[in-house]
């Protein structure tokens, strides 16, 4: 049932939130990240869903005979959610390799001890 | 007659095809990184300009099809650039910046090592930023943000052996995240009930009024907007990332950066939503910038890094923007407009002469600083300019667009009979004060004062680094003198492009398609600027003459109780409003610390404010999180 994925998407974005807001160690921060993508992506992906619909892709004789007869799942939110996978891959590699940086230079992953920027 | 379909994409790609070319030619050789960084810069910013006849004297709007992906059947599934004065306007002070920046980094960033990572990562930022601005495609959008946001943060960490450059970057990349993953749901839920990502084809489409889900978009994507333009709660990774990167980076973030995030939000409110004539949405944008100029300001006063007081002054200013652009008025949006373009003027150059004052001198903190304007005379002059501008004198910009938001508030709030939008005038009015107040410290700090030992062997920066400033000097000047000409030639057309969207819509989904979806075209008339009206300069006179009068009355009786007092006596007159300082040594105030009495006064309020900051990523985080659960809940309340 698609109500579900709905739930958990929602779910998982406000997980990732919650991870992000009381998480002190930095790598634990970048999970909840990756968890908020999860999220999103499941829920771009479950937009474009037609239950029963076949995958759109067509044969010329389907387009002859007229393509809006047949009920199909909706592409372009599949593209999206690749392109947002991608993206959050990239989030993640970039902020851990920030997080070794980090951790070279203050010796520690306690979001409380990485605050000489601060008032 | 040129065709000039193809400049946009052309200068876009040109800047990102330039970010490969750049490291893999210019890796080792300076003058090829040079050269090709300054020639994409260049062509960039010539085929921007190159638009400014067509669309702004000609009024046309000019689309273009990624792979000739036009419409079909009333659905635009292509990618589609599209411009029109609105976002020409910004793309001008994206390619601006971008030059101006380009020329600055030759000399600024020559003792740094990996330039080619550098330019690569600059040509980068100026493409996704130019891309941002010039997009149709709400998703295209997205992604453009999302290399912003990648760009900003390695370039935020560049230096990364300066302090707090990985964790400014760290904490950007989180907040900035976060943000993105807020636009991107609210994309997500857009497209649902739309079936579109073309921003015309969804404006049209939620012309017939709002569901449910598109209210939580629009929520979803004010607040990830928020994010990318550093309103107040949204505001403190940008602090720490402008203090931390490079200042020609510093300047493009300020510049630009933000900008996107501003016509971001101009572009949802009042394009695609065209929610602009709810007096709830207005409401909402207006306490928001209010309380961004005041927060900003005062987070400001209390700074002794010359870059991260700029930072501070970057979010206030981006306060009066959002306060002129949430009136929802005509003179109001062409104010907020025109005060978004001199913040990229004076807060560029205020951050290049800081960027001189670094390279001349290694440091930015303020209490080591002072004197520097016998050794630097140029730059002092051009900080001057940029000072005064920031702080609203006239004949400078600042000036011209600040009355233009006072005037708009206080007509929002004579139209409207609101008194809150009176309140606005007023605090905005005392953030000019307080900027005034806030620069007259760093004049002091950096550039009179006394000289410090060991800054006496301190020279004037090299030409090509004062180029750019000169430029941005004469820029503040001119568009200060001939606000008329801005108003006409750039701010009218603009505003018509934001509250006319059926040309827009039109000319990307075909002829009528905006009147069969009920949009009609909207007359909008505006006459600003009365500036040279005798009496209103009268009233300001009295205003200053006024509050002159208080300060030497108030001054004069805390200095006389000095006086009277002992040494031995704890209150002596050290934290007097005006006056202060130590009376029993006749020591100096510190130049950092003009407003030591001030913030004495009110040191309850800065300590709380300045204990919020705490610096902690996770605080900053939740602040994302519960404004956009507030701006949720109020939208769905109050939004109809």
């Amino acid at each position: 049932m698609i109500t579900v994925n709905y739930i958990v998407s929602v779910f998982l974005i406000v997980l990732g939130l919650y991870t992000v807001c009381t998480k002190k160690n930095l790598i634990k921060i970048v999970l909840g990240l990756g968890i908020i993508d999860y999220g999103v992506n499941l829920l771009i992906v479950s937009i474009g869903w037609n239950d029963g619909g076949t995958a759109p892709i067509f044969t010329v004789t389907d387009l002859l005979n007229g393509v809006s007869s047949k009920f199909f799942v909706d592409p372009v939110p599949q593209a999206l959610t690749l392109t947002s996978i991608v993206i959050g891959a990239c989030v993640t590699a970039m902020a851990l390799s920030l997080v070794i940086m980090v951790y070279r230079k203050y010796k520690t992953l306690n979001a409380d001890e990485v605050r000489r920027l601060r008032g | 007659m040129i065709n000039f379909t193809h400049f946009p994409v052309i200068a876009v790609m040109g800047l990102f095809l330039c970010a490969f070319l750049v490291e893999i030619f210019g890796a080792k050789n300076k003058y090829i990184r040079n050269t090709i960084a300054l020639v994409a810069a260049f062509g960039a910013f010539a085929l921007i300009a190159a638009l400014i006849k067509p669309v702004f004297v000609d009024g046309n709007v000019i689309s273009y099809w990624m792979g000739n992906w036009t419409p079909v059947g009333g659905y635009a599934i292509g990618i589609g650039y599209e411009i029109d004065a609105l976002n020409l306007f910004f793309a001008l002070l994206v390619v601006t910046t971008v030059l101006l920046s380009g020329i600055y980094s030759v000399k600024y960033m020559e003792r740094d090592h990996h330039l080619g990572h550098y330019y690569t990562l600059y040509l980068m930022l100026s493409g996704s930023v130019l891309g941002l601005v010039l997009t149709g495609d709400i998703f295209n959008m997205f992604v453009m943000i999302e290399i912003m946001t990648f760009a900003s943060v390695a370039l935020t960490a560049f230096r990364n052996n300066k302090l707090g450059a990985l964790e400014g970057a760290f904490k950007y990349l989180i907040i900035g995240s976060v943000g993105s993953s807020l636009t991107l749901s609210g994309i997500a839920l857009l497209y649902a009930q739309c079936h579109t990502l073309n921003m015309s084809q969804l404006s049209a489409a939620l012309a017939t009024g709002l569901s449910p889900t598109t209210i939580l978009a629009f929520a979803l994507m004010f607040a990830g907007f928020g994010v990318k333009s550093y309103i107040v709660p949204f505001h403190a990774p940008a602090a720490d990332a402008y203090m931390a990167a490079p200042t020609s980076v510093s300047m493009l973030f300020s510049g630009m950066v933000n900008k996107a995030g501003v016509y971001g939000m101009i572009r949802l409110t009042y394009v695609i939503f065209r929610a602009m004539d709810l007096s709830s949405v207005q409401l909402l944008l207006v306490t928001l910038g209010t309380v961004t100029m005041f927060i900003g300001v005062t987070m400001a006063l209390a700074q002794h890094n010359f870059k991260r007081l700029l930072a501070f002054h970057s979010i206030s200013q981006i306060g009066y923007v959002i306060t002129a652009i949430g009136l929802g008025t005509a003179l109001g949006l062409s104010s907020g407009i025109f005060h978004a373009m001199n913040h990229t003027l004076f807060k560029g150059l205020l951050f290049l002469t800081a960027g001189a004052v670094l390279y001349a001198t290694g440091t930015c903190d303020l209490d080591r600083l002072g004197g520097l304007s016998k050794r630097m005379p140029k730059t002092t002059i051009c900080f001057l300019i940029g000072a005064f501008s920031i702080s609203g004198l006239p004949p400078f910009n600042g000036f011209a667009s600040k009355w233009m938001i006072y005037q708009s508030t206080f007509a929002k709030a004579t139209e409207t009979g609101n008194f809150g939008y009176a309140f606005a005038t007023i605090v905005a009015l005392v953030v000019s004060v307080m900027t005034l107040a806030s620069f007259i410290k760093v004049t002091q700090a950096v550039f009179f004062g006394q000289l410090p030992e060991n800054l006496k062997e301190v020279r004037e920066v090299p030409l090509l680094m004062r180029i750019p400033m000169w430029i941005m000097s004469a820029l503040c000047i001119l568009s200060g003198v001939f606000y008329n000409f801005v108003a006409k030639y750039l701010l009218t057309p603009a505003t018509n492009a934001a509250f006319n969207v059926t040309n827009y819509i039109d000319k990307m989904m075909g002829e009528g398609y905006a009147a069969a979806n009920g949009i009609t075209e909207t007359a909008i008339g505006f006459s600003p600027l009365d500036l040279w009206n005798p009496v209103l300069w009268l009233i300001l006179f009295a205003i200053v003459l006024i509050s002159v009068c208080i300060v030497i009355l108030t001054g004069e009786k805390e200095r006389g109780r000095t006086l009277v007092k002992t040494d031995a006596d704890p209150e002596d007159g050290k934290y007097a409003t005006f006056f202060g300082g130590e009376a029993s040594t006749h020591s100096h105030v510190g130049g950092s610390d003009l407003f030591w009495g001030f913030k004495h006064d009110f040191k309850g309020y800065f300590k709380f404010i300045q204990g919020m900051h705490s610096g902690v990523v996770n605080d900053y985080a939740l602040w994302v999180v519960v404004a956009t659960a507030l701006i949720t809940v109020f939208m769905f309340i109050f939004v109809r």
